[in-house]
């Protein structure tokens, strides 16, 4: 990105956005109108929409609302990643441009399709409701507007930065998984579980997290941190996503659901020889049923290339496993009085 | 001779053992040398980090002052223990009273993590401390009728906070190193997205959509093979191609190749000794 900031030095110069248009009534498919306007370096993108739809073609459709990144409206995908319209600068764009002074505009990925630029936001939404992405008060109904809920500063630090978020659904449009299967959670809401059921003022945790916790669900995310990346408020959402995985394995166990079996497997093999044995992972994860009926076939073939993993008397364990196990051990009396102390306070 | 320590990555001693073999292979030619670290154990896979926060970030400390003590920067070549362990890193360098737990219990292994050792991926120190320049006038066998797609994988570019070598947008350091290989990269969208392997075992039917989609690019645009940086990546696809493109009905295939192969093509040795014959789809 660095050399090419010096190309775009000038103060005001033709640009083009190439804008992805479909009209569902008259369209057969969707196509790219380009629109070269002349423009001053410091004006957004946004305002550059404003203006192709004030003076250029008013069939134009996007939507847009607050002009601050506040509102969270205008989230659209711009040269191939989604973020805010009004908070992105026309010539940092330049500089990313693949085609030299041709800015792509689309609309954001994930969600279905309305017109040009706008995406229809109900799936966010309902699933913001099958997830209960509100505090359910675990204060009485009569002592409502009587009595204070205090939140301590050091709670509030938790959700501090999940807060941020303006439901502007970028993180929607990024995710590797809601991309492969469209009944996923999504990014943006496994951050607010992650954010409701961290708050003491919260009285549904429990359900909330063996909602999660179900297929489509907190296990079903594939750790490749586009969301975290698109997120245009930098939330870091893995946290979030690895925090709810973290309190389902402390609260549920790691027997009820393949990901916290495939997830406690890599603590015991560590805790018992230093490396993985893949072999049984697997099984270990969802049976031997499913093993067989899901990977026999390919395990035939990895046996025919000799690619499969050694059986597990035959992995090796690492050197000086001996002193691993004793430090493990030693870290996990740490862990204990870690969760002694905070169940005390 | 530059010497570092290798890590050895759990699935490239069990499943992948092509890779360190290529690597052995050629390491001298290019003037570095790999010191195994046969102490170091399995990163966690992204996976430790959450089921026990303080144990991940001891096994992590570790391998890494396994590194320091014979003050050499670790060198991994696979993406997600390069994630995971630079993550374990900077968790560590930024908490000083983590570090000093940690610590007093690696103390009686008289091992002490420092943070005076980098952990690297292979590709960076190919970049970085051989060079590009000198990679090129190594080059035996140009791979100069070659299109080939670059994969880079997720945790080579992604968190950037914690990898922050390539733009994760627009990475190019696997398109330099094959350019210097004398092979042309083609751009295609999926060179920076997700194989899908984190969620084999999980959620199974997502993941084989996630590599059919980018193996179904990379054959549109008649690339001769896939390369990618990591062996999960590799795993995925190639080992699951075949599953993963008959579950989504798309027809054909695509070789795959690991990033330490395609050097060692290029640097004149044989698909045989470098292990390229293991792979389940092959040319």
């Amino acid at each position: 990105m660095s050399d090419s900031t010096i190309q775009h030095h000038e103060e005001s110069r033709d640009v083009t956005f190439r804008v992805h248009r479909f009209n569902p009534q008259v369209d057969s498919k969707p196509y790219f109108d380009d629109y070269t306007i002349k423009l001053e370096k410091g004006i957004t993108v946004l305002r550059a929409l404003n203006y192709i739809k004030e003076h250029v073609d008013s069939t134009l459709t996007f939507r847009a609302f607050c002009q601050a990144g506040i509102c969270g409206s205008c989230a659209m995908r711009i040269n191939n990643m989604s973020k805010l319209a009004c908070t992105t600068q026309v010539w940092d764009e330049l500089d990313k441009a693949r085609e030299p002074g041709v800015i792509k505009i689309e609309p954001l990925r994930n969600l279905p399709h309305i017109k040009d630029l706008v995406v229809e936001m109900d799936p966010v939404v309902g699933k913001m409701k099958k997830y209960s992405n509100w505090v359910d008060s675990r204060m009485p109904e009569e002592q409502w507007g009587k009595k204070e809920f205090l939140v301590s500063e050091e709670e509030f630090q938790i959700y501090d930065k999940a807060t941020d978020c303006i439901l502007c659904a970028s993180c929607v449009s990024e995710c590797t998984i809601l991309r492969a299967h469209k009944e996923y959670v999504s990014p943006v809401v496994l951050l607010r579980s992650y954010r409701m059921n961290a708050d003491s003022r919260d009285g549904i945790h429990d359900q909330r997290l063996a909602g999660l916790v179900q297929d489509h669900g907190v296990w079903d995310c594939t750790h490749c941190y586009r969301c975290q990346e698109t997120c245009v408020k930098n939330i870091p959402i893995m946290d979030a996503i690895h925090g709810i995985r973290e309190d389902a394995i402390e609260r549920r166990g790691t027997k009820d659901t393949s990901g916290a079996r495939h997830a406690e497997a890599f603590m015991d093999d560590i805790e018992k020889k230093g490396r993985l044995v893949e072999a049984t992972l697997p099984i270990r994860t969802n049976g031997l049923a499913w093993t067989l009926k899901n990977l026999l076939p390919m395990a035939v073939k990895m046996i025919i290339k000799r690619r499969t993993p050694p059986p597990p008397p035959l992995v090796k364990a690492s050197k000086g496993i001996q002193s691993l196990r004793k430090e493990m051990k030693e870290m996990a009396s740490h862990v204990t009085k870690d969760h002694e102390k905070k169940s005390g306070e | 001779m530059k010497r570092y320590a290798y890590y050895q990555s759990c699935i490239n001693e069990a499943m992948t053992k092509e890779v360190d073999r290529s690597i052995d292979l050629w390491q001298h030619d290019l003037g570095i040398e790999l010191v195994k670290l046969h102490e170091s154990v399995c990163c966690g896979g992204s996976n430790l980090d959450y089921v026990s926060p303080k144990q991940f970030a001891l096994v992590n400390a570790r391998n890494i002052a396994l590194a320091e003590k014979q003050g050499l920067d670790l060198i991994v070549s696979c993406n997600t223990c390069l994630m995971t362990i630079r993550t374990a890193k900077k968790k560590l360098d930024e908490s000083p009273a983590l570090r000093a737990e940690v610590n007093e219990i690696l103390r009686e292994e008289g091992l002490e993590y420092r943070g005076t050792s980098e952990v690297r991926h292979l590709l960076w120190v190919l970049i970085d401390d051989v060079g590009l320049d000198v990679i090129r006038k190594k080059v035996k066998n140009p791979l100069s009728k070659l299109r080939i797609a670059p994969f880079y994988g997720c945790h080579i570019l992604r968190p950037s906070t914690v990898l922050g070598k390539d733009n994760p947008l627009e990475p190019t350091s696997l398109d330099m190193l094959l350019d210097a290989l004398g092979a042309r990269s083609i751009p295609y969208e999926h060179k920076n997205r997700c194989c899908g392997f984190h969620t084999l075992l999980v959620a199974e039917e997502e993941s084989l959509n996630v590599a059919a989609e980018a193996l179904k690019e990379a054959m549109d645009e008649k690339a001769d093979f896939i390369v990618t940086p990591c062996p999960l990546c590799h795993t995925v696809l190639d080992g699951y191609q075949a599953k993963a493109l008959k579950h989504n009905g798309i027809k054909g295939s695509i070789p795959v190749y690991h990033l330490s192969e395609v050097v060692g093509l290029a640097l004149g040795y044989s698909e045989r000794q470098l292990g390229i014959k293991r792979h389940i789809v092959t040319v």
